[in-house]
């Protein structure tokens, strides 16, 4: 008997001794990464029609260039980014409300965040957000992915975004998700319902506004022109049935039918209406996208040249020298876009 | 004195007739008399301008008789209220509350649609006018959505 215990009581050291070793490791990771990434994170004052405003930036190349939200980034002008003690004049590049992402620049060599996946992420899987909450100075915060998600109170998201429980506060919009190599896979953009928990969009995103823009010189959302909804039985792999085909869209002009059931779209390969979420993100106006359908038993690839997003078309996506929205010139789009 | 004779101030009496005050010395002569009568006044320390003045006023204002029971009475019970008031009235909220972005969902949207003359596609949530101040002394907005700017009103591509 008294061996038991005495085994017992060997068991339960051990044990509370593995959680405070399992902790202490967490606690020693999320410092190491927090010293190496903390000075890429920058904060990011401006100015909008209303008052002055704070928020969260980070560098992503050695040229000064910054991703944060477009509640920071925006709307305002007068930028100005606390980086390495000094205060720097920034400009906005873009601004894009469809992702929900803006880009400053500053004229000075700066430290960057290397680019991560998001796609590797799983559910639980740790994060790392640093941020400059109120008018603290910048803070780690932990915490895991809790999900992926395509819909958020019965709005479809424009891309799937990471639900990470980490508790935020006012100020850190526009803070990047960091997996635990130090790798940004997300951007914060907004809070949750009680501020528990966040929103980031994933890096892959904001790299796609980010290439637009290198390619173009602004953001060039994509458009075919077709309505889904799940299909009543699944036809290779596939519920996503095109209901709709809107007259003088690609969709149309390019041959694609209602009834046809959506195998993959670009890269993206579709299962159920919600994936077209991703695939649509990803387009790009000009871009010749394929398509592949199945129709009548015969599995069919359409190529067709994505036209700009509604969304997008009167929308200011690239930043002019005074924040003042441009109009798209359509008639600038290439033919053959790489 | 001795140096000067009858003859002597009889003279410069004479030349006195034909002096002329220096250019616009008529002009300035409402201000000249102000500035000097403020300068005059000034000499005197803060403190004792204010106790005059606070004399004055008290005079004009006949304390002795305000100094009566039902006077000092409702005095008392003036400073009460307004004490009152100010310990129990609650401090405003700062101005820095979050931005809600409540950004209404269109869901019968199609290309067949009008276009708006306006620049924007999906209309930016209004900020709430107390959130925010003006003021160059206020704080900044400390920036976070309560929701994703972003959004697709229906499954279309």
């Amino acid at each position: 008997m008294v061996r038991w215990l005495t085994l017992l009581f060997f068991a339960f050291a051990l044990s509370a001794r593995g959680q405070e070793q399992s902790s202490d490791s967490i606690s020693r990771e999320v410092k190491q990464l927090f010293d190496r990434c903390a000075r890429s994170v920058v904060k990011i004052h401006g100015r909008d029609e209303h008052s002055d405003l704070s928020g969260t930036g980070f560098f992503i190349d050695p040229t000064g260039t910054i991703y944060t939200a477009y509640s920071v980034g925006g709307e305002a002008t007068n930028f100005s980014v606390e980086f390495g003690g000094k205060k720097f004049p920034a400009r906005q590049m873009v601004a894009d409300l469809r992702s929900g992402i803006a880009m400053l620049k500053i004229d000075s060599a700066s430290p960057a965040l290397p680019i991560g996946k998001s796609e590797q992420l799983t559910v639980a899987a740790p994060v790392v957000m640093i941020g400059y909450p109120l008018d603290l100075p910048e803070t780690p915060n932990f915490g895991m992915i809790a999900g992926f998600d395509r819909k958020y109170l019965d709005r479809y998201l424009t891309t799937t975004h990471l639900r990470a429980n980490l508790a935020t506060q006012r100020g850190e919009a526009g803070a990047p998700l960091l997996n635990m190599k130090g790798e940004v896979v997300g951007i914060v953009v907004s809070s949750l319902e009680n501020s528990s928990s966040c929103y980031a969009l994933p890096i892959e995103a904001a790299e796609k506004i980010r290439s637009d823009f290198v390619r173009f010189g602004e953001v060039r959302h994509g458009w075919i022109g077709g309505h889904l909804a799940e299909a009543v039985e699944e036809i290779n792999g596939s519920r996503a049935e095109m209901t709709e085909v809107l007259e003088n869209t690609p969709a149309a002009n390019f041959g694609l039918q209602a009834g046809d059931i959506l195998l993959r779209v670009g890269r993206k390969e579709i299962h159920q209406p919600d994936d077209i979420i991703d695939a649509s993100f990803f387009l790009t106006a000009g871009d010749i996208v394929p398509i592949t359908v199945m129709r009548g038993g015969q599995k069919l690839t359409f190529n067709v040249r994505a036209q700009f997003h509604p969304a997008a078309q009167h929308l200011p996506m690239l930043a002019s020298p005074g924040n003042q929205a441009l109009m798209l010139d359509l008639t600038k789009a290439p033919d053959n876009t790489p | 004195m001795d140096e000067f004779d009858d003859k002597e101030i009889g003279r410069l009496l004479r030349l006195k007739k034909f002096e002329q005050p220096p250019p616009g010395y008529f002009e300035n002569f409402l201000h000249e008399f102000h500035r000097r009568q403020r300068d005059e006044l000034l000499r005197q320390p803060l403190w004792k301008i204010a106790v005059e003045r606070a004399q004055d006023f008290m005079l004009r204002l006949n304390v002795a008789r305000l100094a009566s029971y039902p006077f000092a009475a409702a005095a008392v019970l003036v400073c009460a209220a307004v004490l009152s008031l100010r310990m129990y009235q609650t401090p405003q909220a700062p101005s820095v509350a979050q931005i809600q972005s409540a950004v209404p969902v269109q869901s019968d949207w199609n290309l067949a649609s009008e276009v708006p003359g306006v620049m924007v596609t999906q209309p930016r949530p209004a900020f709430n006018a107390n959130l925010s101040t003006h003021r160059k002394t206020a704080p900044p907005r400390y920036v976070l959505d309560s929701m994703p700017v972003s959004y697709e009103s229906t499954l279309r591509f």
